[in-house]
C-alpha cells in the first residue's frame, strides 16, 4: 500500500493528533521505563542490604538425608563458571578452658591457610592455623577470654583434652559467611580426627563470584553432584532474605504490570480517538476503493510508527525520569547509587514493546475503521457513536475474571508459584475496565451530582458528551481507575504488609535495650555473632537490670530443609514472644516447656511441616526429632524458621550463647544502664541500642522500602495525569465540531470552558470511586496472593486516608488536566470548527 | 422499454432497499421500492425527484455502496449481491468513478494525489498513478492546477477534479450524486457540459443524482423517481439513438 504520503500529509496538516498520540505512547513508555528501572533498583538496593548481611555470596552443599557426609562424594567444583573457591566444612561442639574460664564454643574446621591466601578469612594478628595442636580464635572471643597470637588454650573434644596454640585472631567480620556463629577455628582435618569422624565434613560452602552469578552458578553445581548430595542458597542467607523480599518484589512486579496495563488503556485510547475524529475519512476512502483490509493496514501501520517513535521517546524519557528516582530508592534503602544498572535490554525492549502496545491497541480502532460503512462519509451529518457496550467486550471481560480468578485459586492451594498472581491480577484489573462501561452511566450521574446547579446546563451537556460513548470514557477513565487501583490497593497492602512485621518485632523485641552482634538486629536477625556468654554475664552483674533474655540464632535442618533455629526464653507471666497461628498461647507455652518446636509459616508452607508433625532437626551436625507444636507468624529469615525454648536447644544442640541480648531494666532504671551497657557492648565489640533508637532504626529501614515502593506508585499516578491530560486534548480535539456548533448556538466561550472541565471533573469522580472499589479489591487481591508467600494471612485495614488522598488527587489531577484543553476549546475559531472533517 | 444485453452495462432488477426502524430513526423506511432500471454503455442518464424519493439511495445501490434488501443490481454482468467486501471494494475502485456534491477531496493531498488514490489504492506506484491522474486532470481541463491543494480551489475547481478522480480509472460508469449541488449556475453548467462531453466523446457511460430538474434536462434520458419508485423513464427528443 503506497498511502504513506496520505498520512505524512495528514500528519503535516494536523500535528496536533499524530503528536498527542505519539505524547500517549512517549508518556505509557516512559512511565513502564522508569518503572522497571526503579524496580530494578529498589531490587539492587534489597539485594545489597542482604549481600551485607551475608559478605560474601555463596551456595551450600550437604547430604541429602541430613548430618555429615564422605567428602570424597564432593564432585569437582572449581571448576563451575562463576565459583571462587569450595570450603569443606566441618562443625563441633567443644568446650574450651583459659585458666578456671570454662566456655562452650563451637569449633569449625576449615583449610584455614587456603581461605587466608584466597582473601577469605583475614586475620587482624598472626597466622593461620595448619596442625592438630593450633588454633585461630575469633577476635571478640579471644579478647573476652584475655588470649592473643602464641597463647595456649585447652580444647575438650570427644578423644579427649587437648593444649592448643592459639596461631592467629581472625576478624569478626570474616568469619560470618562461613562460621555460623563459631568462635574457634581448627584446621578440617585435625578438627574431624578429634571427633573421630576423620573424612566426613557437614558441609561444602561454595563461595560464587557475586549473588548475581549464584543462580547460574547453583544450577551448574547441582547438576554435577551425586544424588546424596543437594546444592542450595544457605539457609538464614540471603535465600531466606530474598524470601522475606519476595512480598515487596511482588508488589514491584504488580505495579510494573499496572503501568503496562495503564500504558494500553493511554495508548489504545489515543488511537480510538485517532481513528474516531477521522471516520469520515475513512469511510470516503472505502468508497474510493480501499478495502476494509487495507484501511485496517493503514491505521495498523500508523499506530506502529506513532508507537515506535513515542517508545523511543518514552524511553529516552523514562531513563532520564528514572535516574533521580532510583537514586532516592537507593538513598532510602542506604545502598550506593552505584548499585543502579540499567540492563541493556531495556531500551530495545521498552521501544519493541511500545510499538506492539501500540499496534495492538490499535488493532481495535482499526478494526472498527475497517467496518466504517461508506454511506457514512457520504452523509452531510456524522453518524452518532454506538451508545452500546459491544457483548464481544463483555464476554472477553468475563473471561478474564474467570482466568484471573482461577489462577487465584491456584496460587492459593499452592499449585503455581506465587508470582503467577501477578499477571493474573493484572488481566482482573483489565477485566474490571472492561466492564466498568456497564456500571458506568449509574456512576457517571451519581458523580455529575457533586457538580452545583448554577452549572446545570454545562453539567448536563457535559454528561451527555460522557454517556454518547461508554467504551470511550470507561477507556478514559480506566488510566485513573488503575492508577487509584494502584494507589489505594498498594498503599494498604504495603502499609498491612509493615504493621504485621512491626507487630512481631514489637512481640520478639520487648525490652529497654538491646544488645546484638553488629549487623545482627540491623539486617534482620540473618546473621549469628560469636559467643556473648560472657556478654550476658557481664550484663546481669549490672547493678539494675532486672532481667536479661537471650535469644540464639543458628543455622540448621528441618526434614532435610535449611531454616533458621531461634532459641527464645519464654518466662511466665510474660507474653509470649511469638505469634502463634490458629491456637492459644498457653497451649503453646506447655508444649515448649515440653521440649517442642514451632514452625514458622514460610518454612510450614515451604516444606509441608504441619503442627504436630515429627521432624528431624539439624543443627551443628547433631540430629533430633523434634514435635511441632504451632505454626508461629515469624519474620526471621522471611519467616523460615524453627522456634523453640532457650534451654532446649542448650540441651539438644549444645546451642550455648545468645546472639541478642534483650535487657529489661528494673523499674525507673532504664536510663542508668546506658553507661554499663555500652562499656560492655564496646568490651565484647557488641551494638547497643535502646528500644526506642532499635524502632526507630527498623521504622527507618522499613520507611526506605516502603518509600521506594511510594515513589514507584507516585511515578504511577503522574503517568495516570499525564495520560489523562493529553486524553482530555485529544477528547477536544476530536470535538472541535460539537463546541462550534455550541459556540454557534450561542453558548459563550466560558462556558464551553466550564463543560470541558466539569466533563473532566465527572471523570476525575468516576475514575476515583471505581478506583476505590478497584483498588480494595487490588488489596485483598494482594494479601491473598501473597499468603502462600509469607505462609499466613496478614491483617487488612481499612484506611480512609489513602482512599480520599488517592481520590481527591485523580480529581484534582483531572480538572487540572483539563484546563488547557479547556481554554483552548473555549478559543475555537467558529468557522474553522464548523468546517472540521 | 426493450435494450439489448450486449450493450446494457448495469441492469437493476426489482431492487428494493428497506432501512430498518433503527437506521430510518425510528421508523422502518422503504426508499427503494421495486426498481427496474438498464443502462447502456455511453449512456447519460439523470435520476430525479424530489427530496425523499430514493434516488440516492439508488445511486448508493449502483455503486455497491450499499446492498439491496432485494432484487440485483448487475454491473457488467456482475451481481454486486453476490461479492464480498473485498471484491465489492475492487469494483468501485475499477469500475466505478464517484463524484459526490460536496466533492470529498482529501484535505491533506495536492489535487492530483487525490486524482490519483484509486489507483495507488489498486497498487500502482505513485509516479505512474500520478501521470495518470494528470491525464485525468487534463480531459477536465484542470492539469494547471494540479499541485494545489482543495483548499485553494474554487468550488467549481474541486468538482472538476473530482470528476477526474473519477475518471481515472477508467471507470465502466460515472455515478454523481447531485454533482452541482453545492455549485453556482455557472459552474453547474459547466459541470454538466463536461459530463455531456465525456459521453458524446469518450463514450463515458454516466449515471447522474439531481433534484434539479434544470440540471437533469441536460441529460438525453431522464428517470423520475416518486417515492421508492420510477415514476417516468423518458429520452429527451433529439437525444442520440442508442
Amino acid at each position: 500500500m503506497r498511502l504513506w504520503r496520505l498520512l505524512l500529509r495528514q500528519w503535516r496538516l494536523r500535528p496536533g493528533r499524530a503528536l498527542a498520540t505519539v505524547g500517549s505512547v512517549a508518556v505509557a513508555v516512559g512511565a513502564v521505563v522508569a518503572t522497571w528501572v526503579s524496580a530494578d533498583a529498589s531490587r539492587a538496593g534489597y539485594r545489597r542490604l542482604t549481600e551485607t548481611v551475608e559478605g560474601v555470596p555463596s551456595i551450600d552443599v550437604s547430604a541429602v538425608t541430613g548430618g555429615r557426609f564422605d567428602v570424597g562424594l564432593l564432585p569437582r567444583l572449581a571448576d563451575v563458571g562463576g565459583v571462587r573457591a569450595v570450603v569443606p566444612l566441618f562443625y563441633r561442639p567443644t568446650l574450651l578452658r583459659v585458666g578456671e574460664k570454662r566456655v562452650r564454643e563451637i569449633a569449625v574446621g576449615v583449610d584455614a591457610e587456603n581461605l587466608v591466601a584466597i582473601g577469605l578469612l583475614t586475620l587482624v594478628a598472626g597466622r593461620a592455623c595448619s596442625g592438630p595442636d593450633e588454633i585461630i580464635l575469633d577476635q571478640s572471643l579471644a579478647a573476652s577470654l584475655e588470649r592473643s597470637v602464641d597463647d595456649e588454650v585447652i580444647l575438650f573434644v570427644r578423644r579427649g583434652v587437648r593444649r592448643v596454640t592459639v596461631t592467629g585472631i581472625a576478624e569478626s567480620q570474616s568469619l560470618k559467611w562461613f562460621a555460623e556463629g563459631a568462635g574457634v577455628v581448627a584446621d578440617i582435618a585435625a578438627l574431624a580426627e578429634m571427633s573421630n569422624a576423620l573424612g566426613l565434613v557437614d558441609r561444602a560452602r561454595v563461595v560464587v563470584e557475586s549473588a548475581t552469578v549464584r543462580p547460574s552458578a547453583l544450577a551448574a553445581v547441582a547438576a554435577r553432584l551425586p544424588p546424596e548430595l543437594v546444592g542450595e542458597v544457605p539457609a538464614g542467607r540471603s535465600s531466606m532474605a530474598e524470601d522475606m523480599l519476595l512480598s515487596a518484589n511482588l508488589g514491584l512486579d504488580f505495579v510494573t504490570g499496572l503501568t503496562v496495563a495503564m500504558a494500553w488503556f493511554i495508548v489504545g485510547n489515543a488511537m480510538l480517538m485517532n481513528v474516531s475524529e477521522r471516520r469520515r475519512q475513512l469511510s470516503l476512502v472505502r468508497v474510493l476503493g480501499a478495502t476494509a483490509r487495507q484501511v485496517q493496514r493503514f491505521i495498523v501501520g500508523e499506530a506502529a510508527i506513532l508507537g515506535g517513535v513515542g517508545a523511543l521517546l518514552g524511553a529516552v524519557g523514562g531513563l532520564a525520569a528514572a535516574g533521580p528516582i532510583a537514586a532516592g530508592i537507593s538513598r532510602a534503602l542506604q545502598a550506593p547509587v552505584s548499585t543502579i544498572e540499567v540492563r541493556p535490554a531495556v531500551v530495545p525492549v521498552a521501544i519493541a514493546l511500545g510499538t506492539l502496545v501500540a499496534m495492538a491497541a490499535g488493532w481495535w480502532p482499526a478494526r472498527q475503521a475497517a467496518a466504517i460503512d461508506p454511506l457514512e462519509g457520504l452523509s452531510q451529518a456524522p453518524a452518532p457513536p454506538a451508545r452500546g457496550v459491544p457483548w464481544r467486550m463483555i464476554a472477553g471481560a468475563l473471561l478474564l475474571w474467570a482466568v484471573a480468578a482461577g489462577v487465584l485459586g491456584l496460587v492459593l492451594s499452592g499449585r503455581v508459584p506465587p508470582r503467577t498472581a501477578v499477571p493474573a491480577g493484572i488481566a482482573m484489573m483489565l477485566a474490571f475496565v472492561a466492564t466498568t462501561p456497564l456500571i458506568l452511566p449509574a456512576v457517571a450521574r451519581l458523580a455529575a451530582r457533586v457538580i452545583p446547579a448554577r452549572w446545570r446546563l454545562e453539567r448536563t451537556l457535559a454528561l451527555e458528551q460522557i454517556l454518547r460513548q461508554p467504551v470511550r470514557t470507561a477507556l478514559t477513565t480506566g488510566v485513573m481507575v488503575v492508577a487509584v487501583s494502584n494507589g489505594i490497593g498498594l498503599g494498604h497492602a504495603i502499609r498491612d504488609n509493615v504493621d504485621d512485621v512491626l507487630r512481631w518485632y514489637a512481640r520478639l523485641l520487648r525490652a529497654d535495650w538491646v544488645l546484638s552482634h553488629a549487623g545482627v538486629v540491623a539486617n534482620g536477625m540473618k546473621a549469628s555473632g560469636p559467643t556473648l556468654v560472657q556478654a550476658e554475664e557481664d550484663v546481669k552483674a549490672i547493678p539494675g537490670v532486672d532481667r536479661v533474655e537471650g535469644i540464639g540464632i543458628a543455622t540448621g535442618r528441618a526434614n532435610d530443609n535449611a531454616c533458621v533455629i531461634v532459641a527464645c526464653e519464654v518466662h511466665d507471666g510474660e507474653p509470649l514472644p511469638v505469634d502463634p497461628v490458629g491456637i492459644d498461647d498457653t497451649t503453646v507455652r506447655a508444649a515448649l516447656e515440653r521440649g517442642e518446636a514451632l514452625a514458622g509459616t514460610a518454612l510450614a508452607r515451604r516444606t509441608g511441616i504441619k503442627a504436630g508433625d515429627e521432624v528431624a532437626v539439624e543443627v551443628y551436625g547433631r540430629t533430633t526429632r523434634m514435635r511441632i507444636a504451632a505454626l508461629v507468624v515469624d519474620y526471621t529469615s522471611g519467616g523460615s524458621s524453627l522456634v523453640m525454648r532457650r534451654d532446649v536447644a542448650r540441651r539438644m544442640f549444645g546451642f550455648e550463647a545468645a546472639d541478642i541480648l534483650l535487657v529489661k531494666a528494673a523499674p525507673g532504671r532504664a536510663a542508668d544502664l546506658k553507661e554499663p551497657l555500652a562499656a560492655v557492648a564496646e568490651k565484647r565489640t557488641m551494638l547497643l541500642r535502646s528500644f526506642g533508637e532499635l524502632k526507630q532504626f527498623i521504622d527507618f529501614t522499613v520507611g526506605g522500602i516502603v518509600a521506594s515502593l511510594q515513589s514507584i506508585l507516585f511515578l504511577g499516578f503522574v503517568v495516570g495525569s499525564l495520560g489523562v491530560a493529553n486524553t482530555v486534548t485529544m477528547n477536544v480535539l476530536e470535538k472541535r465540531r460539537t463546541l462550534g456548533l455550541l459556540r454557534a448556538v450561542g453558548m459563550t466561550s466560558r462556558q464551553v470552558t466550564r463543560m470541558v472541565v466539569i466533563e473532566s471533573v465527572i471523570l476525575g469522580i468516576v475514575g476515583g470511586l471505581l478506583g476505590t472499589l478497584g483498588g480494595l479489591v487490588t488489596a485483598l487481591y494482594i494479601q491473598f496472593s501473597s499468603q502462600p508467600l509469607l505462609g499466613h494471612p496478614v491483617r487488612m485495614s481499612f484506611r480512609p486516608g489513602v482512599i480520599i488522598a488517592n481520590v481527591l488527587a485523580a480529581i484534582l489531577v483531572t480538572a487540572l488536566a483539563a484546563w488547557i484543553p479547556a481554554r483552548r476549546a473555549a478559543r475555537l475559531d467558529l468557522l474553522q470548527a464548523l468546517s472540521a472533517e | 422499454m426493450e435494450r439489448r444485453v450486449d450493450v446494457v452495462i448495469l441492469q437493476v432488477e426489482h431492487v428494493r432497499k428497506a432501512f430498518a426502524p433503527a437506521e430510518a430513526g425510528g421508523t422502518g423506511v422503504t426508499a427503494v421500492d421495486g426498481v427496474d432500471l438498464a443502462v447502456e454503455r455511453s449512456e447519460f442518464v439523470a435520476i430525479t425527484g424530489s427530496s425523499g424519493s430514493g434516488k440516492s439511495t439508488l445511486l448508493h445501490l449502483l455503486g455497491g455502496i450499499t446492498r439491496p434488501t432485494s432484487g440485483s443490481v448487475r454491473l457488467e454482468g456482475v451481481d454486486l449481491a453476490t461479492l464480498g467486501d473485498e471484491a465489492l471494494a475492487v469494483v468501485r475502485r475499477r469500475r466505478i468513478g464517484f463524484v459526490f456534491q460536496r466533492y470529498n477531496l482529501l484535505p491533506e493531498l495536492s489535487l492530483v494525489e487525490n486524482v490519483a488514490l484509486p489507483l495507488v489504492l489498486d497498487g500502482m506506484r505513485n509516479a505512474a498513478a500520478e501521470e495518470r491522474a494528470r491525464d485525468a486532470l487534463a480531459r477536465v481541463g484542470m492539469d494547471h492546477r494540479a499541485g494545489h491543494r482543495p483548499d485553494a480551489l474554487s468550488g467549481g475547481e474541486q468538482q472538476r477534479g473530482a470528476i477526474a478522480r473519477a475518471l481515472v480509472a477508467g471507470p465502466a460508469i460515472v455515478l454523481a450524486d447531485e454533482p452541482t449541488g453545492a455549485l453556482d449556475s455557472a459552474n453547474s453548467r459547466r459541470v454538466i457540459e463536461l459530463f455531456r462531453e465525456l459521453v458524446e466523446r469518450e463514450a463515458q457511460t454516466v449515471v447522474l443524482v439531481t433534484h434539479d430538474p434544470a440540471i437533469a434536462a441536460g441529460a438525453p434520458r431522464v428517470v423520475r423517481m416518486r417515492d421508492g419508485r420510477v415514476e417516468s423513464d423518458t429520452i429527451a427528443a433529439g437525444a442520440p439513438s442508442r
